[in-house]
């Protein structure tokens, strides 16, 4: 598609002063943005940045977390998973070792197994107590990615 | 250089396609299942490069074109117009991602979406570039319109170091880097070399596209003017008479 040369014209002039609806657009846009990025911010920091607490770390502020809601980290222990009527039970472990166990309300995810990372999401159910009732498991996977092979030793498996 | 431009136009699209039609292949069929995640895993394929593409291309080089329309020296429309077709372009690739990421996470974590910072911050990216778009449509002459985007995509890319270092700064579900710094991989094989062939795949994909929309850009940009000129036109012959 050709447009014809138009005739010679002066450069236009932009307006002095913004017209009164396109500053009002201008703020309400402003206003939206703040308002999304301010409740962005409010519910991913509503439990501070970290997501969740490992095994250790909780155990190491134990008394400060008491019966609160948190979510926990940890490794499923091998050997240690058992299905109850009403979801399941098994222990995880930190780092060093320390175990804590979980008894899950509701069927764990597809990925869920014996050696796997999972991040639950609950109480502990007193204040001494290192028995965790959780509502929630979520399988935290490592960045590693392994070809399955007919054969092969199953990594991370018990 | 024209000879040049021109043949990229001829191809580019083309060889995007073939490509991506590449990768798909090799992503579900050739490609072995993950011993954990099973096929689950074919997701990588898309979700990674899409991200990157989005993250790094396209708000990165929409953060340069909009530091080089704010610097008197530099100024000129194309920046301008060239920042917008790459914010456009991108916001699709990051919504593909948060897309992606979603069918991803649901069998694979358990749940579709959770508040961890690496999710967080994507959102808010998100949502700082449908601002930019959303600020676009606001009337304004064109340079105060080209001012205020781009303080905005400068503002929006801080989130973009915070994305990338969500990882590693916080306790958070969404997993490390695959292809770590250093080059150390995670990822061997034939998963490895899909998932580096889906990088150049989709960096084509985005080139072809911010091709394509700069060049509408630039067409809607030159039939503004002429309006505009037709119509001075216009009303200046009703003062002759």
């Amino acid at each position: 598609m050709t447009t014809t040369a138009p005739a010679p014209v002066e450069a236009p002039v932009p307006p002095s002063r913004p017209t009164v609806r396109s500053r009002g657009r201008f703020l309400l846009v402003c206003g939206i943005l703040v308002a999304a990025v301010g409740l962005l911010l409010y519910k991913g920091l509503l439990s501070s940045l970290d997501y969740f607490d490992t095994v250790d770390q909780a155990l190491a502020h134990r008394a400060q977390i008491g019966t609160g809601t948190i979510r926990l980290e940890g490794l499923v222990d091998c050997g240690t998973v058992r299905a109850t009527r009403s979801g399941a039970e098994f222990s995880i472990s930190g780092a060093d070792g320390r175990r804590v166990h979980v008894v899950n309300v509701g069927s764990p995810p597809e990925l869920f197994a014996a050696g796997v990372p999972v991040v639950v999401v609950g109480q502990f159910v007193s204040s001494t107590s290192r028995t965790f009732e959780s509502t929630q498991i979520m399988v935290k996977h490592s960045a590693t990615y392994v070809a399955r092979y007919p054969g092969r030793v199953r990594h991370g498996a018990c | 250089m024209t000879a040049v431009v021109r043949a990229v136009d001829r191809f580019l699209g083309p060889v995007s396609l073939a490509l991506v039609v590449l990768t798909v292949w090799l992503g579900l069929w050739v490609t072995p299942p993950d011993e954990l995640q099973g096929d689950l895993v074919r997701l990588i394929y898309l979700h990674p490069a899409l991200a990157w593409v989005a993250l790094y291309l396209a708000f990165g080089l929409a953060a340069v074109c909009s530091a080089l329309y704010l610097w008197p020296r530099t100024r000129a429309e194309r920046w301008d117009l060239l920042a917008a077709s790459t914010v456009e372009v991108g916001v699709v690739f990051l919504s593909l991602t948060l897309a992606t990421g979603m069918l991803w996470g649901r069998p694979a974590w358990g749940v579709w979406w959770t508040w961890d910072a690496r999710l967080t911050s994507t959102a808010l990216l998100e949502i700082l570039f449908i601002g930019y778009l959303a600020m676009r449509r606001v009337p304004a002459d064109p340079h105060t319109r080209a001012r205020r985007c781009a303080v905005l995509a400068l503002l929006a890319t801080l989130d973009v170091p915070i994305v990338h270092f969500s990882v590693q700064w916080w306790n958070g579900l969404h997993q490390g880097a695959t292809l770590g710094s250093g080059l150390t991989f995670h990822i061997h094989g034939s998963m490895l070399w899909t998932l580096l062939l889906s990088f150049v795949a989709f960096t084509c994909v985005f080139a072809w596209m911010v091709r394509r929309r700069y060049q509408i850009a630039v067409r809607d940009a030159a039939r503004e003017l002429d309006e505009l000129a037709a119509a001075l036109t216009a009303r200046r012959a009703e003062g002759v008479r």
